[in-house]
């Protein structure tokens, strides 16, 4: 009998199945690997076990038990631990406090802080960290010795199921060996360890058995070395193009470069990026998740400080030191962000008065907003994006979220950039409203736009743009344009596996 | 928020209804009830003469209470009003020391130095970040510590000038006296910079939400920065009035503007953490927290029990509005 099975286990977030029907089954004394692309359902799944979300239908089964988690607290209890990718711990106390936070050892109703240090001590040899001392303040540590922490903590409730959520993304070489050991080991014990990674590498090197996910549920268990690389990105893709993409015409071969980049770099988390991009030109950002590409946007807006490298907008090296400086005149940056709620839009304020904020220098007479001018753009703008409101006086967070969208595109259109910089703009939005951006895009770009374009939807990808950088590690890992534009290019690029791969299946 | 008139379209009632605000209603209704208490236990209470005396009264909380509004809108706060207030009053007494030429000049001179003081709040808010809490109150004790040594711990000698005098107490159209007048034209004023420039607009989006103001490319510190200032010299400016009401400046003449103040503007439907509020309804306020001052009075309520009841007032106006549900 299997250690934890999972049935039919379906999470829907909204209008969003993040799961549907989802299977799992881990053996203790195994290494399991949980593969997937962004979006499969690979975290929900987690999340669903370590009780940190409720799931709406399904089953989880523990020695053939049917467990209930209510928290994570609840999981822990059960011997469900996850050590999650974003960290867990409390700068501000000890390594040895940080270990046993959540049930700290007591005498006379005060924590015996001789029994905590010796948990802490053994927690931390096991998770193969001695070197780092149970005092030492967790803010003083660098972030791959916080990851070995953060494991030890997990080890210190004595695990039978341990969850590793990219738990490696963080570490250094060395410290990768010495986790290997020190999972290696813990399989021994007797512990089922789920294991979920980007790197195939990794997952070759340790899983036992391998489950892929696609579009929330399990498409395929196997054992690890009975399928070849190729065949898990078969896998993990093999789904129809759903999309239909408006027609592109060629970039003309003598474009003017609008922006360009040299060795632009930053804080370890971007390095030797460069690139050139030109009028009426889409540049698609690819790779995984969280591989440098908000950082490049965000870098190019002039929300960073410490750049390295250099950009140049229409030939001429720019300084961009704030957002202010990115949308003046001279350089006509947009930047159309992430999040929506919390970077696009002021919720609470009107449609009208969230439409025209970008531009309100635009439409303003000695700092007084001229009304008239300002509804005329409105209109254009409401026009143009076909933006379905109330009424412009309601406040923007009673649109749906394809409208609000919508509205934090507008607000940038409304001063006619000429590079415009999209950050994952087709989240969470409906299939209709997507086909209108994917259109308006070319649209831009027809009329001499340069738009550089993340998204973590290879689809939209390939559909939209004319050239794809694909990043891994804050590098540009290739650049595909034409003929290898394809998924499985994608892919491989994004793991960071050899270009043949892509060829042998494509 | 308020201030958007349908020019365009139909549908005043929608408008109207849109623009009703519940907290400036609710003040309202508080004014028309503590009206009716103060008729039980005076028959002068219901009369012109008592009214238009209230509202002179209310002026130089009106006009405190609208640069607080300003910083409250951004979600940040000015604890700095008495002593800032007192040093405007001083140094525009003490320009009438120097001559015509500083009699004359005795208005701006104080509400330069509030400015100043100002500035000193915004810079600390705005670009070395510290918690506007902080800053103010320190910029509070420095205006008291500087007025103490100029003033040598006594009241100063030097009177208010004829200007200060008349701005406070003068009647330029009979009947009204025009500490009201000039509190109508700071009201004007600032509600026009609410709710037509882009300086008001700015405003209300950063108390929504600071990160998307400043990805729209938008210089949020020098907006904050103004919004101090603006603060310093609207509560420096209500000092040259009082000055000139009381025909000179006082040590604490500044001590019972703080808690009213910021009082009136929460009062008036004006959210403490920033982005939603109106100018009507600080009025509101205002009016309000000065007839419950005026009723407790008539009451003969000692000093304390005052205090323990604007508290009281305050919690309770926010418990009604200020955890609601946010508008969306």
């Amino acid at each position: 009998m299997p250690l934890l099975t999972m049935e039919g286990i379906s999470k829907r977030y909204g209008g969003v199945t993040a799961l549907s029907g989802a299977d799992l089954e881990v053996e203790a004394g195994s290494i399991h690997a949980i593969l997937g692309e962004n979006g499969a359902g690979k975290s929900t799944l987690i999340k669903v076990l370590s009780g940190v979300v409720p799931a709406d239908e399904g089953r989880i089964l523990l020695d053939g038990k049917e467990m209930h988690f209510a928290s994570p607290a609840a999981a822990n209890a059960a011997g469900v631990v996850c050590v999650f990718q974003e960290l867990s711990l409390i700068p501000e106390l000890s390594v040895a406090d940080n270990i046993v936070i959540s049930n700290p050892p007591m005498r006379f109703g005060m924590i015996d802080r001789a029994e905590q240090r010796r948990i802490a001590e053994a927690a931390l040899a096991r998770a193969g960290a001695s070197d780092i001392h149970p005092r030492a303040l967790v803010k003083d540590l660098p972030l791959s010795r916080r990851q070995m922490v953060e494991i030890a903590k997990a080890l210190a409730r004595n695990p039978r199921i341990l969850i590793l959520d990219e738990a490696t993304s963080a570490l250094t070489a060395a410290d990768v060996g010495r986790i290997y050991d020190v999972l290696k080991r813990l399989r021994s014990e007797g512990l089922a360890l789920l294991y979920i990674s980007h790197r195939m590498n990794e997952i070759a090197e340790l899983a036992d058995r391998c489950t892929v996910f696609r579009n929330g549920h399990n498409v395929s268990s196997y054992d690890q070395g009975t399928r070849s690389d190729a065949e898990v990105i078969e896998m993990m893709i093999g789904r129809e193009y759903s999309a239909a993409f408006p027609e592109r015409a060629p970039v003309p071969a003598d474009a003017r470069p609008v922006l360009e980049t040299r060795n632009l770099g930053w804080n370890g988390r971007l390095s030797d990026i460069s690139f050139t991009l030109r009028e009426g030109e889409v540049i698609g950002l690819g790779g995984l998740d969280g591989q440098g590409q908000r950082e490049l946007l965000l870098a190019l807006f002039g929300v960073l400080r410490g750049l390295e490298g250099d950009i140049l907008v229409a030939g001429k090296p720019v300084n961009l030191t704030s957002p202010a400086a990115a949308r003046s005149e001279a350089v006509g940056m947009a930047l159309i962000p992430e999040d929506r709620k919390t970077e696009g839009l002021m919720l609470p304020m009107s449609v009208r008065q969230n439409l025209s904020f970008a531009a309100l220098d635009r439409v303003t007479r000695a700092g007084v907003v001229d009304r008239r001018q300002e509804q005329q753009l409105i209109d254009e703008m409401v026009r143009l994006l076909a933006i379905k409101t109330g009424g412009l006086d309601l406040p923007v967070g009673a649109l749906s979220g394809g409208n609000q969208q919508k509205v934090v595109i507008a607000k940038w259109l409304m001063r006619a950039p000429r590079i415009i910089l999209l950050n994952d703009p087709t989240r969470g939005i409906d299939v209709g409203t997507k086909q209108e951006i994917y259109q308006l895009m070319r649209k831009l770009a027809a009329e001499g736009a340069a738009i550089l374009f993340y998204s973590t939807d290879y689809d939209e990808l390939i559909g939209c743009c004319d050239r794809v950088l694909v990043l891994y590690d804050g590098r540009i890992r290739s650049e595909l344009a034409g003929e290898e534009l394809t998924e499985h290019a994608l892919v491989a690029s994004a793991m960071n596996l050899d270009d043949s791969v892509a060829e042998t299946t494509a | 928020m308020s201030d958007f008139q349908q020019q365009d379209r139909p549908g005043f009632v929608e408008a109207f209804k849109r623009r009703f605000d519940p907290a400036v209603a609710t003040a309202f209704a508080c004014i028309i009830v503590l009206l009716l208490i103060g008729s039980f236990y005076s028959s002068n209470f219901l009369t012109a003469t008592y009214l238009i005396q209230q509202m002179k009264v209310a002026a130089f909380l009106g006009i405190a209470a609208s640069g607080v509004m300003l910083v409250i809108l951004l979600g940040h706060i000015d604890l700095s009003i008495p002593w800032v207030l007192t040093a405007g009053a001083m140094m525009a007494c003490a320009a009438t020391g120097f001559g015509p030429v500083g009699t004359a000049l005795a208005v701006p001179a104080g509400i330069l130095t509030g400015a100043l003081f100002g500035l000193f709040n915004g810079i600390g808010v705005a670009y070395l970040r510290i918690p506007a809490m902080i800053v103010t109150l320190s910029t509070n004790v420095v205006a008291q510590g500087l007025m103490v040594v100029y003033s040598g711990g006594f009241s100063p000698q030097d009177s208010a000038s004829d200007a200060m005098r008349w701005l406070a107490t003068g009647v330029l159209i009979p009947g009204v006296p025009n500490a009201i007048l000039v509190w109508a034209l700071v009201a004007v004023a600032i509600s026009f910079l609410l709710g037509r420039t882009a300086f008001g607009r700015t405003l209300y989006g950063i108390g929504n939400n600071e990160r998307a103001v400043y990805l729209s490319g938008i210089g949020t510190r020098r907006v904050v920065l103004l919004a101090f200032v603006l603060a310093g010299a609207l509560s420096a400016f209500a000092g040259v009035l009082l000055a000139g009401y009381a025909s000179k400046a006082a040590q604490s003449m500044g001590n019972a503007y703080l808690l009213p103040a910021i009082a009136s503007v929460v009062l008036g439907g004006t959210s403490i953490l920033g982005g939603k509020g109106s100018y009507l309804g600080t009025v509101a306020g205002v009016i309000l927290i000065t007839l419950l001052q005026s009723i407790l009075s008539v009451m003969q309520m000692p000093e304390a029990g005052r205090q323990m009841i604007y508290g009281v007032v305050i919690l309770a106006m926010l418990l009604a509005y200020g955890r609601g549900p946010r508008s969306v």
